[in-house]
């Protein structure tokens, strides 16, 4: 279940964001869905062929040690690489600068959320006598003294009458009215997720509410809010996508770099084929990393935000080193003649007397990251009279098997240290049955 | 105590802290130097921000916001930053803002912010200590290019020194005790100030090893002669004939510079190369880049002969996987080049083997005045040159019976050198003439006879001469012996005693590279010290000059009026 959910998250088309499951999938899905896209798909595979070309020549590796050598003796004067240390203090003004603000913006929230409430009770007036619902719900202020509209100051006369707001009841003249169309005021009072009501400027006093600015203020910045709660443009989306393709590839390159250092240092824990095996999904996901931040940059820009263009070159450009920098610099797996060497080395110093025995406790495999091995069917398993210990090793060997086809290298790692341990408790109960 | 440490982490936590997603950096001008002094733009983007902007350009407040953006703000505690923040917050461009002052803000400018932020928009206030430019790990700037009004502060320089000192005080979690040089008013007034604010924050500066530092604050002014010399090892040499500025140098006026090399940024954390060699002499760094040259040749079975910088340039350019695998050490290849060419073009060793001579040699007035002579007879030596060897020689026999500075003064003027400069000689006497000053400047116990260093290697690039040491080198030497008197640096308000290690030390009118190699290899000298090297600027002689020209302008003359071959109009 994890599993295929975790494959799910890793390989959805950015481009109709379809479910391929693998990368191969995903090629082959970009190759016959979006061929318009071709010419992104011949540049990933140009980077990945570059990756592999890379990984695999040794004089190009030889130059790179000798980039990072540097090996210049003189060591007279020169400065120290400046190592991390823990930030100086801060002051949080957090609290307080909340706390100032809450109590200004609580008086505007309450008096916005009064407005909806009595725009909600007016829509559903009916059309009939609304003049006198409309008066009902809200008292209209009292016009015989007021001889000037109050927000423009000009007099009040025959052509320029009295108007009120329906929401709040003011006094104001025609010019200083806004008509709030009922279809635009019913999104505000119930939004739906859509988001994306027009503007309409052709509104009639028919099917429109008349309001005045200010209250017209307060319930476009409350529709403001509305509408980006529900907007997520493209960018962002592909851009989350790519964060999380980041970390995934994050983990799969310190997994690399924990099994290549302990197949170098002789250990059997990890096969040559697991890290070639990681290798490979690296590549097909720095392509995927690749491909996503093309499309980000090829996003179309309008023209009044040139700053988006900006971002998206500099988000391109960014992964483009990131890729450089973690992925391309890999060190290509040992060979096995190599391999061979090594592990012959660490036999030759390992003696066999000194191994430590005391009450060896099988541990459990920690199932921290969601995945777990299926049931074993029986067939695998010996006959009943089989030693017990017999029995488990086998268990752990088609566990170890399952997981390193999921690529589950974490569990690949402490199975493995189960089954070492099973077999050193064999293999006393060995010497132990001959002496008995 | 490292200041480039310090300014990361707390930018590590400043990017770290706001929520995941695309960001723009907001700043002002001094703390994008701030920033750009330890991180670059490739570094900054692996944090996810994509976009930086200022706060204080004209355009800031009408262009175009991306709600979908969340802004890390990162400013001065300012007025004009606070007015800006609050019409910004009125009609936010972006989704979600995470404000951080580089320094102290008051209650009462977060109260109006928080009355602007009618929107909601705003996540996170808070208050971080970095409010000056880390140089070098243990060297920091306040950035300020002159100081001195009339030969006292410029009231508002004080003020941004006080509160730059304060920062670095706080990201390094120190509250020392405070020495100032006894016959310098901007010293004690200084050290006044800061004494003041760590009692008024005393909440703040409330850190558990809070006895064991020191603050000393020195006069520039005591010590005139370091930031006129030539400079011979890398750092300071570069700044002195390229001049860095923010970690960058200027390359455009070379002929025929590549573009991607009319600036250069020389920084110590981005460029091992530059980190190794910063504190090498200018024949050794020659050498060392031919070293690399020949073990590149050594992997690439090639051959090529590298006897000189033209060599040196010629293989970068047969090489595009050299230039590629080393593209630091190529820059380094044209800089060097360019101060050899320089070197070479205006006689700078000559130059410098006098001036040498008159910093720190015994007293030889007769054979000092001769060379000085020569030199200004040698068409070569710029103008400026020959004008700053006039002034040593002024400083160094200002009080000698057979002064011949009048002698010396016609020469510069047959030479044809404008008022302009002349005045530079007057000026130095003012600002820093033996009234001005508490040390002896010219230990003749401490001089060495001049030894020439050959540098082997390359052709055209030795004879180096590394002779002088700043003041600062005695003061410091006597400050780890415990041997600095108490009524040359007092400690203020006359408490304090004890051996402090930790030891910073501010010079008031700007600190030098070669000071800053001082204190590093004091520090290596003596492990149970770690010293850290401040100024109101980073001088070159170019900057020194048009700062001393600044601190006495308007000043009447006091001290040189026996001068009466250079007139003021
Ligand atoms: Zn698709
Ligand atoms: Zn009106
Ligand atoms: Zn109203």
């Amino acid at each position: 279940m994890a599993e295929a959910n975790l494959i799910q998250e890793g390989f959805l088309c950015p481009i109709c964001h379809k479910d391929l499951r693998s990368a191969n999938n995903l090629i082959t899905h970009f190759q016959d869905i979006h061929s318009e896209e071709k010419d992104i798909l011949s540049s990933i595979k140009d980077i990945y062929g570059k990756v592999k070309k890379k990984i695999l020549t040794v004089d190009d590796q030889d130059l790179e040690h000798f980039k990072n050598e540097i090996s210049l003796q003189k060591e007279k004067y020169y400065l120290e690489y400046s190592e991390p240390q823990d930030p100086g203090p801060t002051i949080s003004h957090t609290e307080y600068f909340k706390s100032i603000r809450r109590d200004r913006l609580d008086h505007k929230t309450a008096e916005t959320n009064k407005l909806i409430i009595r725009l909600d009770r007016l829509l559903r007036v009916f059309a009939a006598d609304r003049k006198q619902h409309e008066q009902e719900l809200v008292a209209w202020l009292d016009g015989s003294t007021v001889t000037r509209c109050p927000s423009c100051a000009s007099s009040f006369n025959i052509t320029r009458r009295q108007h009120h707001c329906r929401l709040c009841g003011s006094i104001m003249c025609t010019s200083c009215s806004y008509f709030l169309p009922y279809e635009m005021a019913q999104t505000i009072v119930t939004p739906v997720n859509n988001g994306s009501c027009k503007e309409q400027q052709t509104s009639k006093e028919s099917d429109s509410l008349r309001i005045c600015y200010h209250c017209l203020d307060m319930l476009e910045s409350r529709r403001r809010v509305q509408i980006e709660q529900v907007l997520q443009p493209i960018i962002c989306q592909l851009y989350s996508h790519l964060q999380k393709m980041k970390s995934q590839v994050q983990g799969a390159v310190d997994m690399y770099y924990k099994i290549y250092n302990s197949l170098k240092s002789g250990e059997t824990t990890y096969l040559l084929q697991d890290l070639q095996s990681l290798r490979n999904s690296i590549a097909d996901k720095a392509q995927m990393i690749d491909t996503i931040s093309k499309k980000i940059a090829s996003v179309p820009v309008d023209p009044e935000t040139p700053k988006a263009a900006i971002l998206q070159n500099s988000i391109r450009k960014a992964t483009s080193s990131f890729i450089k920098e973690e992925l391309i610099t890999l060190p290509p797996p040992p060979t096995p003649q190599d391999l061979e060497k090594i592990k012959n080395e660490r036999l030759a110093k390992v003696t066999d007397d000194d191994i430590p025995i005391s009450n060896i406790s099988i541990k459990k495999v920690m199932v921290t990251t969601g995945w777990s091995p299926a049931n074993v069917t029986n067939e695998a398993t010996v006959t009943e009279e089989a030693d017990p210990l017999l029995e488990q090793m086998n268990i752990v060997r088609s566990y170890i098997k399952q997981a390193r086809d999921a690529q589950r290298f974490e569990e690949v790692g402490s199975l493995q240290e189960n089954l070492n341990m099973l077999k050193e408790m064999y293999k006393k109960q060995l010497v132990k049955d001959k002496n008995t | 105590m490292n200041v480039i440490s310090a300014i990361k982490a707390y930018i590590v936590k400043m990017t770290s802290e706001s929520e995941p997603g695309m960001k723009i950096l907001l700043m002002d001008k001094e703390t994008t130097s701030v920033i750009s002094m330890v991180y670059g733009q490739s570094e900054i983007q692996q944090k996810e921000v994509f976009l930086l902007e200022r706060i204080d350009s004209p355009n800031f407040a009408n262009s175009t916001g991306l709600r979908y953006l969340k802004c890390l703000v990162f400013v001065r505690p300012t007025q004009q930053n606070i007015t800006a923040l609050c019409n910004e917050l009125r009609n936010p461009k972006y989704g979600a803002y995470y404000i951080y002052f580089s320094n102290i803000i008051a209650k009462a400018d977060i109260k109006i912010l928080a009355e602007h932020d009618e929107h909601e928009v705003v996540k996170e206030v808070q208050e971080l200590y970095m409010d000056y430019l880390a140089v070098n790990p243990h060297l920091f700037s306040i950035g300020l290019s002159t100081c001195f009004l009339n030969l006292n502060w410029n009231p508002s320089a004080l003020q941004r020194t006080v509160q730059g000192i304060i920062s670095v005080l706080l990201s390094l979690k120190k509250c020392p005790v405070i020495r100032y040089q006894a016959n310098s008013n901007v010293c004690k007034d200084l050290g006044t100030r800061i004494d003041e604010i760590i009692s008024k924050e005393s909440s703040l500066f409330a850190f558990s090893q809070s006895n064991n530092s020191l603050l000393l604050i020195l006069d520039r002014r005591d010590d005139p002669i370091t930031p006129l010399l030539n400079q011979w090892t890398y750092q300071a040499m570069v700044h002195e004939l390229l001049t860095i500025n923010n970690n960058r140098v200027n390359l455009s006026d070379i002929n025929g510079i590549p573009k991607e090399l009319s600036e250069v940024v020389l920084s110590v954390e981005q460029d091992t190369f530059y980190a190794k060699n910063i504190f090498m002499n200018y024949g050794e760094i020659g050498t060392n880049i031919k070293e690399l040259m020949d073990q590149f040749q050594a992997k690439a079975k090639s051959h090529q002969k590298i006897e000189s910088i033209a060599d040196m340039k010629s293989f970068v350019e047969s090489y595009p996987q050299f230039k590629k695998l080393s593209g630091n050490v190529t820059k380094h290849v044209t800089v060097v080049g360019e101060l050899n060419t320089m070197v070479n073009k205006f006689n700078l060793l000559d130059m410098s083997e006098v001036e040498q001579e008159l910093a720190s040699q015994n007293n030889d007035h007769y054979s000092h005045l001769q060379s000085v002579k020569k030199l200004l007879n040698n068409e070569k030596i710029r103008d400026i040159d020959a004008t700053k060897l006039v002034m040593l020689y002024a400083l160094r026999y200002q009080n000698h019976n057979n002064n011949d500075l009048t002698g010396l003064i016609d020469l510069l003027k047959r030479r044809g050198i404008t008022a302009r400069f002349l005045k530079n000689i007057v000026n130095i006497i003012e600002y820093a003439g033996s009234h001005a000053r508490q040390s002896d400047l010219f230990n003749v116990e401490n001089a060495v006879k001049i030894t020439k260093r050959f540098i082997k290697g390359l052709s055209g690039v030795d004879n180096v001469y590394t002779q002088h040491k700043p003041l600062l080198h005695e003061t410091l030497e006597d400050l780890v012996k415990g041997r600095l008197r108490d009524h040359l640096y007092p400690y203020l308000g006359g408490h304090g005693s004890g051996r402090q290690q930790d030891i910073i030390v501010f010079i008031v009118g700007g600190a030098t590279y070669e000071e800053s190699l001082t204190v590093h290899s004091i520090n290596r000298n003596n492990p149970n010290f770690n010293i850290l090297l401040g100024g109101t600027t980073v001088h070159n002689s170019a900057s020194f000059l048009q700062e001393v020209d600044q601190a006495t302008k308007n000043v009447p003359r006091k001290h040189t009026r026996t001068i009466r071959n250079i007139q003021f109009d």
